[in-house]
């Protein structure tokens, strides 16, 4: 039975209030199917415990995504259309055995990134400081977005963030710092960007941060294997 | 093609599987002529190493002739008979420029998972579990070696592949636990574990001048050829308390440095033995330190405790107290291999070792299920296996 408080809310196609904001919705479903696929591969990994509330949760944040509708905000009476969110930062570091400005010169051709963040299908460069940026996450979803390059200080940092309506609005830093004793350039990275709001939202970028933090932590990896070694490591997979 | 895979805790079977391929640049292909059972292999038999996955392709020694080569590779070529270190080493990151290749940064591609258990990842390594990178093994007929400009080392034409088999890890790892010994005149070197990596161990402390050398293990057949080819003194712990008889040996100080040959599957006697086997056997300890307790307790004040045997866990009743207060040193890790091969090669070229005296057992492939169970269960004096992948099976076991 669906309780109706007003005749001016649309209604998802089960006659149910529409409750989630549409960036909420897109990034529910983006950030639901990228949480159950995680808990099916940790489910095949044998870690049952977390592998399941992934799952779990993750199917309902894909739900909500879809139908607009959920169940949980409209028990507490939220609705969070235009809600906005303090962003969310994922900081890591790694150290890879090149030059500052070899690092620094990989990362500003900004083409390049998708070569390492999986997430990222292509990044196009459309002037000297403008890129459009296009990313796919678990099941096919994509978002799509222009940044702007805001401080480029060579072989040292670069700053940039998302320009006009970005789907999830970002920004990030890679600044490169010099190791001690021949140890290679300490590449720090900060990105941030600004889930869309409500105590669920709050809840889906709390997951969603940590799954991040480890994707970000693989893709800075892979950046190391690209500099360093000029391939990826890769095992075969068939026994997988 | 052909190859060894592992079902499940002992149960091991040759499938046909598919043909490795050449995956990235750096990759190359090489048909085995000669691969081996290792003690390690063991572990995973015995099903104490996580992470495996059925049908996974067992085997880190392995030689043989390479047959195909990724464009990004030099140095090598095809037709060239190599010998293929067991850890993968992209030969670029820190660790690979300071030769500590078992420790590489980038070939493990599953880093994650040892990061979360380790705290950071090593390299990764053939035919050893997803922790170490899920790479196919070298029990097979044909094997993707990656960073193919590193991982393999050619042989010089004189040698045939029985001379060169061990340097893929065994001999290269004996060595390096004597060389982190430290050993100076006068010292005395004791090994725990006979097998495979404690008898070349023991004639690795021999080249590097130990005074004397001691073998310590239960089978007479092994601590034999301890004695017989290895000049080493020999200690059989079921008949005689270790300890006591090593402070008799060296004048009452101990040994000045001591091998841990044995790992995480030591076999030990009385109650404390039996504690470990149940804790292990619980999964409350993933490894029976037996051994390695008592080394410590041996050694002399100031030495050093060498530690080649495979450890993946956890230990309990660790003596820390005797460590610190006899003021020992621990040296320990996977084997740089690839640093080895070169000199160790030249030592077996003009004749200084030769480590074939290992060898019991030479079966077809086919025979691998055969092969692991009498390793296991030590039976027909079963020291070192060495299978050749195009021999006919013989079945008449
Ligand atoms: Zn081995
Ligand atoms: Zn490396």
């Amino acid at each position: 039975m669906v309780t109706r408080y007003g005749s001016s809310f649309e209604e998802d196609s089960k006659g149910r209030q529409i409750n989630v904001g549409s960036k909420e919705r897109k990034a529910s479903m983006i950030g639901g199917a990228a949480l159950a696929i995680t808990g099916v591969k940790k489910l095949t990994q044998g870690n049952i415990l977390s592998g399941l509330l992934m799952l779990a949760s993750g199917g309902m944040f894909y739900n909500r995504g879809k139908s607009g509708h959920c169940n949980m905000y409209q028990k507490m009476g939220v609705n969070t259309a235009r809600d906005v969110q303090t962003p969310i930062r994922l900081e890591k570091v790694v150290t890879i055995n090149r030059t500052p400005q070899q690092v620094y010169d990989f990362w500003r051709d900004l083409e390049n990134l998708p070569k390492f963040m999986n997430h990222l299908e292509s990044v196009q460069v459309r002037g000297p400081v403008i890129s459009h940026w296009k990313a796919v996450g678990a099941g096919g979803l994509s978002v799509e977005w222009d940044a702007e390059i805001v401080q480029d200080i060579p072989g040292q940092k670069i700053s940039w963030q998302s320009i006009g309506e970005a789907d999830v609005a970002n920004e990030g830093t890679v600044r490169f710092e010099e190791a001690p004793g021949n140890r290679g350039t300490e590449v720090h990275v900060l990105i941030s960007y600004t889930p869309p709001g409500g105590a669920v939202g709050k809840a889906a970028a709390r997951f969603l941060q940590t799954v991040n933090a480890v994707q970000l932590e693989q893709d800075l990896k892979r950046l190391k294997q690209i500099l360093e070694t000029g391939v990826t490591a890769t095992a075969e997979s068939w026994a997988m | 093609m052909r190859a060894v895979c592992w079902h499940g805790k002992h149960n091991i079977q040759v499938d046909t599987v598919p043909d490795p391929q050449i995956l990235n640049p750096r990759d190359a292909i090489v048909r085995v002529a000669l691969t081996c059972i290792c003690g390690s292999d063991l572990h995973l038999y015995n099903g104490y190493i996580p992470s495996m996955k059925d049908g996974d392709i067992l085997g880190h020694e392995f030689v043989g002739e390479v047959v195909e080569i990724g464009s990004g590779v030099s140095g090598v070529a095809r037709g060239d008979r190599v010998v293929v270190p067991f850890p993968i080493a992209c030969g670029d990151c820190w660790y690979c420029k300071q030769e500590m290749y078992s420790l590489c940064d980038n070939s493990n591609p599953n880093s994650w998972a040892m990061e979360k258990m380790y705290g950071d990842t090593g390299a990764g390594i053939f035919g050893y579990s997803h922790l170490y990178g899920g790479y196919s093994g070298g029990q097979a007929e044909y094997v993707r070696v990656p960073f193919a400009d590193v991982g393999l080392k050619k042989i010089p034409d004189q040698l045939d592949w029985e001379q060169v088999i061990f340097l893929t890890d065994i001999f290269p790892t004996a060595y390096q636990a004597a060389e982190q010994c430290g050993i100076r005149e006068g010292d005395t070197v004791a090994v725990w574990g006979c097998g495979p990596v404690g008898l070349l161990a023991l004639k690795s402390a021999r080249l590097l001048g130990a005074h004397k050398v001691v073998g310590i293990d239960r089978f007479p057949k092994r601590l034999e050829l301890a004695a017989r080819e290895c000049q080493a003194e020999v200690i059989n712990y079921e008949e005689t308390d270790v300890v006591e008889t090593l402070h008799n040996m060296t004048g009452g100080r101990g040994p000045d440095a001591c091998i841990d040959a044995v790992g995480m599957e030591a076999q030990g006697t009385g109650i404390e033995a039996a504690y470990d086997n149940v804790k292990q056997t619980l999964k409350i300890e993933n490894d029976r330190p037996m051994a390695l307790r008592q080394l410590i307790k041996a050694c002399r004040k100031g030495g050093t405790i060498s530690i080649p045997g495979v450890y993946s866990g956890f230990v309990d009743k660790m003596p820390m107290g005797a460590v610190f207060a006899k003021g020992l040193t621990l040296r320990t890790g996977q084997t740089h291999v690839q640093k080895y091969v070169p000199p160790l090669m030249r030592l077996v070229e003009r004749g200084a070792i030769d480590t074939t005296f290992i060898i019991t057992h030479r079966l077809p492939l086919e025979d691998a299920p055969m092969g692991y169970r009498i390793f296991d269960h030590k039976e027909e004096g079963c020291i070192k296996i060495v299978m050749n992948p195009l021999a006919a099976s013989q079945a008449t076991h």
